[in-house]
């Protein structure tokens, strides 16, 4: 029996590249060389109207749109209000929410599930809850998952040993599944970290961020790849626009560092 | 023969891909927009997406309507309207950008209605004008957005078309042509 054990300890992925995750964002794919590294938990971090949940959700949609199942947990904000926010895009077809392929859980309701309810968790809790997400996205057989945002299950966790310990199990356990994970986490503008708590970003497979970036009194919304394992990519800033067809990016201009 | 047509003939064998800059005097200004949107694009049959800056769409909207010239295939990308004092009215052929400044958005505005508009039909670019643009932005800055929009469309197989006038050049702008276009058309009176 060891034998068999360490054969599954030291198995090599496959040769040649990852299986990728195709955000079906074209640019964004492109500066990722193909899309995410299949299984990566991915933090999508900036300050607040940045365009995180416009842009998680759309990274749903399209894996819906291949055919794959996803799931949105929402904590702050209810799910028929993103769902109401998702109806003017053109892709959006209404018919993968009643095929299951877009589905919507609110995390109190998972809280409640489980019997969540004191103000912090303790560490047998997130261990609770970890297995209640990923007890959820195996039977669903979810490949793309997005939880927004993760910031507001850490403020139920207080210490950075707690958050390291939630995020690290959460993205474990989802890449052990093959799924394929947005963590949504919040920033202030003046942040110098990626994250509020600063140990979500090392332990990330990926970090996105997106910004708002003042040129002369001028406000664009940006978006960069900080880091990505498993793939080469761009760490360029690009500017964002938020449209009926979706996300869009260009370049930003540098013009010379003025 | 008049400009209208001059323009028109020059252009009518550009290939594909070609980034063309039209160097004319500020009295061609519509006889050049005449040979653009009315000439070249039916006799290309092309969708043509407008970027101006010298003036507001209405006001472009308004002479075309006089000249006669049929819309339906023009696209407006507008730096030229102060958007505060506009009413936009809801109009699927013009797409605000705030400000000259947002070079960005204006390729943020291109690229969708690349997207947005029937892909099998061709596609001219006209940028109207390098001049205007460059009051309001650095020249590195305009090179930049230029070299990066211009390879866009030359990648799709569009047209690129950019005016300078002419009177509003310098020799710091004719260079800055020089290396992100393909050919200079002088567009002179007495042709
Ligand atoms: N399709 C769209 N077209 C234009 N604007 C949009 C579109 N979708 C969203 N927006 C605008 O973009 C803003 C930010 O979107 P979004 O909610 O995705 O940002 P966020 O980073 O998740 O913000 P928050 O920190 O508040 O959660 C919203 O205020 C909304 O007005
Ligand atoms: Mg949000």
């Amino acid at each position: 029996m060891p034998e068999q054990k360490q054969s599954k300890v030291f198995s090599l992925p496959k040769k040649g590249q990852r299986n990728r995750c195709k955000t079906g964002i074209d640019t964004l794919d492109a500066i990722l060389n193909g899309g995410i590294p299949r299984g990566n938990t991915v933090l999508v971090t900036g300050s607040c109207g940045t365009g995180k949940t416009t842009t998680s959700l759309e990274f749903l949609v399209h894996g819906a749109l291949y055919g794959e199942n996803c799931l949105f947990i929402s904590v702050t904000e209810a799910s028929e209000k993103l769902l109401a926010n998702l109806i003017p895009y053109e892709f959006f077809d209404e018919s993968l929410l009643k095929r299951g392929k877009l589905i919507f859980i609110d995390m109190p309701a998972i809280y409640e599930r489980l019997g969540l309810q004191k103000s912090e968790f303790s560490f047998e809790e997130i261990d609770l809850l970890v297995n209640a997400i990923g007890d959820i996205v195996k039977e669903l057989k979810i490949k793309r998952l997005v939880i927004d945002s993760v910031t507001s299950v850490c403020f139920q966790l207080k210490t950075e040993e707690k958050i390291r310990d939630f995020i690290l199990k959460l993205g474990k356990k989802l890449s052990d599944l093959g799924c394929t994970s947005l963590l949504v986490s919040e920033i202030l503008p003046s942040d110098a970290r990626y994250s509020t708590y600063g140990v979500e970003e090392a332990i990330a497979d990926g970090i996105i961020l997106m910004g708002n970036y003042e040129r002369r009194g001028d406000l664009l919304r940006t978006l960069q790849v900080v880091k990505m394992r498993g793939t080469t990519h761009s760490r360029a800033k690009y500017v964002l626009d938020l449209t009926p067809i979706g996300v869009l990016l260009v370049p930003m201009l540098k013009g010379g560092g003025d | 023969m008049g400009v209208v047509e001059k323009v028109f003939e020059s252009l009518k064998e550009i290939p594909e891909s070609s980034v063309i800059a039209l160097e004319a005097n500020s009295d061609a200004y519509f006889d050049v927009i005449r040979a653009i949107t009315e000439k070249i694009s039916i006799y290309k049959n092309l969708d043509v997406i407008y970027i101006n800056s010298t003036l507001p769409a209405n006001s472009i909207i308004s002479v075309m309507d006089l000249l006669d010239i049929k819309r339906d295939n023009i696209y407006f990308v507008d730096c030229g309207s102060s958007v505060l004092l506009t009413q936009q009215t809801k109009n699927g052929h013009v797409l605000f950008v705030e400000s000259p400044t947002m070079l960005e958005n204006i390729m943020l505005k291109v690229e969708f209605l690349l997207r947005k508009l029937d892909r099998k039909k061709g596609k001219l670019v006209f940028l109207d004008s390098i001049n205007s643009l460059a009051i309001h932005n650095s020249l590195s800055i305009l090179s930049e957005f230029m070299h990066i929009l211009f390879n866009n469309m030359r990648s799709k197989g569009a047209y690129t078309v950019v005016l300078s006038i002419k009177e509003q050049s310098s020799d710091d702008i004719s260079r800055a042509l020089t290396m992100v276009c393909d050919e200079k058309i002088d567009v002179k009176e007495e042709w």
